[in-house]
């Protein structure tokens, strides 16, 4: 206590005693005025309540807020409020915008000497907004159990085909609207393709169809979606679709984007998935808890890690510098991905405080954490750019042996190689003469490559010149005399006149008392590394130069090497530095000759890396996967106040969203990390939310809109179902069907309302919330690009597989494969669902077209009409290109121009023209004067360009 | 609670036609103030002093204490080794090694009327010291680029959300139907990249229009397609043939006005052909503007080229131009970790063109109600980073400045402590230059709101102030 403080407390506390009248009196004139004025702005019920603090009561300030109790009455010293106003401490000024006169802080100082009397000992009610509780909740139609409906009576008793058209017609009926008649054959064709597809009927399959349909509609029709429900395009079109929700990308966008290289198998994963129709249940299992299923073949382990990566592919921000914040940060996206993508919920509203309208609370978000927080996703929480885990994938019978017996082999060379490292740095310390190779100076101009002397470094601190040994480079080289340590560093910035990898060589000179753990930072395109020199140890290249690594550099980029004398003991000693281009021609790189035994061990050394390196090479290589696992340590999560990493609450026990759940849960296993079990929760068929959100996607799917609009959103903000019976029907029956993804799919587009035809919105229900026609939709950007494809013939069809060019040699999580992703020619012709997901840089297509943003699920895209759409089709070569190959594809077969004409319009519309279109397309073709070619082109594209291409009717 | 917002979403993006009938919408979404629609701008509640934004990015993060903020202690103490809380190290292992004290490289002087100090390092955007208002006492979040950079746009450092041209673009719409409201031209696509400029959740009419990018001559750089390939008479004639086949099709199909939109779209389309090029070129301008902005100089021909664009395109009514002086590296441009000399290369590329834009806004009497505002994502250190030669990042404290649009003139507001390491006095947090710049142009940060996955967002998340004092 300051003998001032002491002072005051000496003199007031009688009045404290004396009477409360004069304190009061202290608080009513000097206290509360400047309370209220200066504090209360952000620290009451009224306005806010930043930090959890409320100065508006006694209780308030007595409780405190995040950082504890902000008064302790009689203890200024101790007292935040009083640190707080004094500005001492940088994180903790108050208040934040303008200090408090010297005046006013010591009336606070004053009061708090006094024991801060403070008659306000009611509090005014804070206006929480809550959610519903867990009862209340628990009625909401989203939480509550599904049903099993009775089919509603109809009417019109011949006009469903299947049970849910009961539902929809009975709607329509009390609504007095008539349901559209059965689509034209010819447009409905067309529609199922693109549904189940993605791909536009051929004229030949149309006509195939047509023919077979002319016998028995609906069987037709039935025979037709089995086929299309077989093929391998469809899981190639709905996996897609999954892709969507997972937000599946191969690179990390956000910060500094890294590419996941691998992450084409969850890819294939998904396809595969959706082709051999894996039950709902298996597939929630495979993707949140794939490495922990039992497996009963090496093809089932491979499948269930690589269905790991659904957790792995968010948009991390792997640079975050403060790691932890980044490992939560990892945790909020998996339990958001996980609430959207399964349940319909925006848990991550939660982790800052209690849902403010679902019945979710901060501690549900917790107990999810938890699960999260015992899985391990980020390989380490050191790394500079941190990076997620490549996992090994086992292979059957012989291919596995094989690759177990080059790893082995593998292995006993690397004991070599560490064996024969041990003995040359022993060898080493015995050679005695301090100049071993003592070369003559040589001039910097007579080296190859970009040399700089130190005399054109960067020099802190004072170095000393010396010519002592005489193998340096230029005018001598620098020595830190052994002395201020910690206070001198040299930096070379060198030019580089061109970019690429440059091979870094450090020359110094080496002698008994110099220092064995010189600091040596290399600043480059990718990054900075770290190199520690021993600097008694001879320069092992031409006697003067030791390589520091190879590393790559912008052409007049930021690029430096930093050598510096911190925690050295030993002289320092900096003589030049050399840049060799990698690849560029060398003559003087050879090395002496020297069969000291120190040269023969490290030769050694040499050759077995140089063996190992060739195995390596030419070994089988075993396939890696984006993955995650659990973490070594299974732990409950702490809550974080107000979602601050570092502000920690209590302990919540691991588990799931209370509100699903009737009764408790029993306790997850202490040995793992529950993710099982969360992906039994979810697929269990008490859920209310996971059947209910998986149908309404596949009915968004193939209407266009859900019977839950907010496809994503079943909370209490979200959307509620136009036909609540009828999407308890659907969820009822996936679950009886376990969960089949192409049972669903073919009761609903054999369903009559599916089969509806198209109509422009009417005037009573201009959402078509009655399902009372088909919905005229557009083509998404893959059916847009695979469709011009599939027209033109340029469509590569090739199923699976990685396709970013290039990625097959990089480390994927060295930053510089960022560069694929930025100078990225997309130049394949496969179908979309393969195109390069890059979030840094789309395919422009995409971006043009809706798909640019794939950061987080999205069940629904955006669906915008914008006038790049319009330039894009105008003008971008890749229409140019694919029109003009339609073009010469259809001038190869000898026709009339009606005929060709008739061609193009089935081919790009899927329907033969009009009269009126005949004369129209024909009158362009005979006023053209450019070569025919040219002229068919043209028309080609403007059929891409227009409303029947661009829809699906 | 989210009542009807299916309708009036699916009416914005569909039918406002792109760049062009943003304005339209959103005035159509006002007209329904009545029924409360989520994508109604709020009305502003107090009046616009400026129209539109100039955002000239430094990326990397320019030296505060070489350029802006003048820190005699710096020369009194240089090559002192201190305690310094760096935080860097603070973020990664808690401990923070001592630092060694840089002095500026460059002279401080006073300037101007106003006789604020500053650097010789952009002597001629210092001759304009008078119509600067200085702010020195910026703090931010994010110590790497990534996260800092995307903090600056977006005003997160972790999730996905909308850039800031984007919330304005959604705020105020475009003033020409020909133009996008949110352009940003030669943007580097690392450090977050197209989120920088993207629209996030927000309708994608609202997304930035990049012109360009990093490391493509800005004379070569234009909006995506706009140039047809064919010759203007065959141009016409496949057009004509697209109008022709469109409304053939369109009998078929009467009454469905998402149809009429892309016929209209296309009419856009059309007219931006025709007219956009225009915007985008240098046609009329002067040998003396050009020379203003260093056009046809090596050192300032690249940067001074944005400048002039920019121009143009406000003339043209863009609501927001973001200017990138960047690249594409892990290291962009300002980031002299090593050798902060070279912070005087890239002053030489946009000192001149930074002065002829203020100069050129000024003589056209635009200044008065746009608003230029030139910085970077964070500042640096006062210390020698590693001991070297060079600067690393600071959040924590760093200088910027807006000009014109009622900003107060020649003045200086906040400071950092005696070093330039924190911010201390007259504190402004990125939210709060956010909400100010949003306030000059008649938005209400806490009013300019959107309802995403069942709840309101903002810019400012539930931060941000209006710093009132920097304002004339």
């Amino acid at each position: 206590m300051t003998l001032r403080s002491f002072t005051f407390a000496f003199f007031l506390a009688p009045l404290v005693v004396s009477g409360a009248e004069p304190a009061t009196d202290f608080f009513e004139k000097k206290v509360r005025p400047l309370l209220v004025e200066r504090c209360m702005e952000c620290h009451s019920a009224e306005a806010k309540v930043k930090g959890g603090l409320r100065l508006d009561w006694r209780e308030g300030w007595a409780k405190g807020g995040d950082s504890g109790p902000a008064i302790v009455p009689g203890n200024p010293e101790k007292s935040l409020l009083i640190e707080a106003v004094h500005y001492g401490n940088k994180d903790l000024q108050m208040p934040p915008k303008q200090r408090l006169s010297p005046q006013e802080t010591d009336i606070l100082k004053t009061w708090v000497e006094m024991g801060a009397p403070d008659p306000r000992t009611e509090a005014k009610e804070v206006k929480k907004q809550t959610g519903l509780s867990l009862t209340e909740g628990r009625k909401f139609w989203s939480y509550a159990p599904v049903q099993k409906p009775a089919l509603p009576e109809v009417r019109a008793k011949d006009w469903p085909r299947s049970n849910l058209d009961h539902f929809l017609l009975a709607r329509m009926e009390a609504a007095g609207v008539q349901p559209a008649p059965d689509a034209p054959l010819l447009p409905l064709v067309r529609r199922l393709y693109l549904n189940l597809v993605g791909l536009p009927p051929t004229q030949e399959q149309t006509e195939a169809f047509l023919k077979e349909a002319a016998q028995n509609r609906q069987a037709a029709l039935a025979r037709l979606t089995d086929v299309l429900l077989a093929s391998p395009q469809f899981g190639e079109t709905w996996g897609r679709h999954w892709l969507d929700v997972a937000r599946f990308a191969e690179s990390s966008g956000g910060g500094r984007t890294l590419l996941f290289k691998d992450a084409w198998r969850y890819r294939d994963y998904v396809i595969a998935a959706f082709n051999s129709d894996t039950p709902f249940p298996q597939f929630v299992r495979e993707q949140v808890a794939g490495d922990l299923l039992p497996a009963a073949t090496p093809a089932d382990r491979r499948r269930h890690l690589a269905a790991t990566a659904f957790l792995a592919l968010g948009p991390t921000n792997y640079e975050e510098q403060d790691k932890q914040q980044l490992r939560f940060d990892v945790i909020d996206e998996q339990i958001e991905t996980v609430g959207r993508a399964f349940l319909g919920q925006t848990l991550g509203c939660a982790r800052c405080h209690d849902h403010k309208f679902d019945p979710v609370s901060q501690k549900d978000y917790y107990a999810l954490a938890g699960v999260f927080a015992s899985t391990r996703t980020l390989f380490n929480y050191t790394d500079n750019v941190a990076r997620w885990i490549t996992t090994p994938l086992p292979e059957e019978g012989p291919r596995e042996a094989e690759l177990k017996l080059h790893e082995e082999r593998l292995a006993a060379l690397r004991k070599q190689i560490d064996a024969a490292q041990t003995e040359a740095t022993n060898a080493a310390k015995l050679v005695s003469s301090p100049t071993t190779k003592p070369g003559m100076p040589v001039a910097a101009a007579e080296l190859q490559g970009i040399v700089l002397d130190d005399l054109e470094a960067k020099v802190v601190g004072v170095w000393k010149k010396s010519t002592f040994v005489r193998s340096f480079i230029g005018a001598g080289y620098l020595s830190d005399d052994n002395s201020g340590k910690g206070e001198k560093t040299i930096t070379f910035t060198p030019t580089i006149p061109k970019a690429g990898r440059y091979e870094v060589r450090l020359a110094y000179t080496h002698a008994d008392g110099r220092a064995t753990n010189v600091r040596v930072n290399i600043l480059h395109a990718d990054g900075e590394d770290t190199v520690f020199v021993d600097q008694t140890q001879p320069p092992p290249l031409e006697g003067r130069f030791i390589s520091l690594g190879k590393f790559r550099f912008e052409q007049d980029g930021a690029g430096y090497v930093l050598i510096s004398n911190e925690n050295t003991r030993g002289f320092v000693t900096v003589d030049a530095l050399q840049l060799l281009e990698e690849g560029a021609p060398s003559n003087q790189r050879s090395e002496p000759a020297n069969s000291k035994p120190d040269t023969l061990a490290k030769n050694k050394v040499k050759e077995l890396e140089a063996a190992f390196k060739k195995l390596s090479k030419e070994g089988p290589v075993r396939d890696l996967t984006m993955a995650v696992a659990d973490d070594d340590k299974i732990l409950d999560a702490q809550l974080r106040i107000r979602g601050v990493e570092r502000q920690r609450g209590e302990t919540v026990p691991r588990g799931f969203l209370q509100v699903t759940f009737p009764q408790a849960p029993a306790a997850l296993p202490p040995d793992s990390s529950g993710r099982v079990e969360m992906a039994d929760w979810i697929a269990s068929g008490e859920n209310p939310l996971t059947a209910r959100v998986q149908v309404n996607r596949v009915w968004n799917w193939l209407f266009g809109t859900g019977l839950v609009s907010t496809i994503d959103n079943f909370g209490t903000t979200g959307e509620k179902p136009t036909h609540p019976e009828l999407l308890d029907y659907l969820a009822g029956r996936f679950m009886e069907e376990g969960g089949s993804w192409k049972t669903l799919i073919r009761e609903i587009v054999l369903s009559r309302a599916w089969q509806q035809t198209a109509a422009s919105p009417s005037a009573t229900d201009p959402e078509n919330r009655l399902f009372a026609h088909a919905n005229r939709r557009r083509l998404d950007a893959e059916q847009i690009r695979d469709s011009i494809l599939s027209v033109s013939g340029g469509l590569d069809r090739q199923l699976g597989g990685s396709n970013i060019a290039g990625a097959g040699d990089i480390d994927a999580n060295n930053s510089s494969a960022q560069n694929i992703e930025y100078n990225y020619v997309y130049a394949d012709f496969r179908r979309s669902v393969y195109t390069p997901a890059f979030r840094n840089k789309r395919l422009e297509l995409f971006e043009v077209f809706d798909f640019g943003n794939i950061n987080q699920t999205m069940g629904q895209r955006n669906s915008s009409t914008v006038a790049p759409q319009a330039l894009f089709l105008l003008n971008h070569p890749f229409l140019l290109e694919q029109s003009k190959l339609a073009a010469e594809a259809a001038l190869k077969t000898p026709a009339s121009i009606q005929e060709r004409i008739r061609a193009a319009y089935h081919q790009v519309l899927g329907r033969p023209p009009s009269p009126k279109e005949t004369a129209i397309c024909q009158r362009f073709v005979a006023g053209a004067s450019a070569p025919e070619a040219e002229v068919w082109a043209q028309l080609y594209q403007m059929l891409f360009a227009s409303l029947d291409f661009r829809y699906i009717d | 609670m989210n009542a009807l917002p299916f309708s009036r979403r699916r009416a914005l993006q569909s039918l406002a036609c792109g760049f062009g009938q943003i304005a339209l919408a959103g005035m159509a979404s006002r007209s329904a103030e009545a029924a409360p629609a989520p994508l109604a701008p709020k009305p502003a509640g107090h009046k616009a002093r400026a129209k539109r934004i100039i955002f000239l990015f430094m990326q990397g993060g320019v030296s505060h204490v070489d350029s802006f903020d003048h820190k005699p202690k710096l020369l009194a103490e240089d090559g002192r080794m201190l305690d310094f809380a760096d935080l860097r190290s603070l973020a990664k292992s808690g401990k923070s090694p001592q630092q060694r004290v840089m002095k500026p490289l460059w002279n401080f002087a006073q300037h101007g009327q106003s006789g604020l100090w500053a650097s010789d390092l952009f002597p001629e955007t210092c001759m304009h010291m008078d119509k600067l208002c200085l702010i020195r006492s910026m703090h931010t979040e994010g110590i790497a680029h990534g996260p800092a950079t995307l903090f600056l746009h977006t005003g997160t450092t972790t999730f996905v959300r909308p850039s800031m041209g984007a919330w304005i673009s959604y705020g105020l719409g475009s003033e020409n139907e020909n133009l996008p409201a949110f352009v940003t031209i030669s943007p580097s696509l690392g450090n977050g990249g197209p989120r920088n400029y993207g629209n996030a959740f927000l309708p994608p009419v609202f997304q930035g229009t990049a012109i360009g990018r990093a490391g493509v001559p800005a004379a070569s750089a234009t909006i995506g397609n706009l140039h047809s390939p064919r010759t203007p008479a065959e141009a016409r004639r496949q057009f004509d043939l697209l109008r022709e086949l469109n409304a053939e099709q369109l009998l078929q199909k009467p009454g469905d006005s998402e149809l009429e939109a892309v016929i209209s779209s296309y009419e856009l389309a059309w007219r931006m052909q025709g007219s956009a090029p225009g915007v985008l070129g240098m046609e009329g301008e002067s040998p003396e503007t050009l020379a203003l902005y260093g056009i046809g100089e090596k050192a300032t021909d690249n940067f001074g080229r944005q400048c002039l664009l920019a121009r143009r395109l406000c003339e043209s009514g863009v609501r927001f131009v973001q200017v990138n002086y960047g690249d594409n590296t892990n290291n962009p441009a300002w980031d002299q970790h090593s050798n902060i000399k070279k912070h005087g290369d890239h002053a030489l590329a946009v000192d001149r063109p930074v002065a002829g834009l203020l100069a050129d806004l000024e003589q056209r009497g635009l200044l008065e109600d746009t608003i230029v505002w030139w910085g970077g994502e964070f500042g640096r250190t006062p210390y020698a980073e590693k001991n070297g030669t060079g600067r690393d990042h600071n959040p924590a404290g760093f200088s910027l400045w807006l000009a014109g649009g009622g900003f107060k003139a020649g003045t200086a507001y906040g400071e950092t402590d005696e070093w330039g390491h924190h911010a201390v006095v007259n504190k402004v947090h990125m939210h709060d230059l956010h909400a100010t710049l949003l306030h000059a142009l008649g938005l209400d940060h806490e009013a300019l709101t959107f309802r995403y996955a069942g709840r309101p967002f903002r810019l400012t998340d539930v931060y941000g102030r209006v710093v009132h004092d920097l304002f004339a």
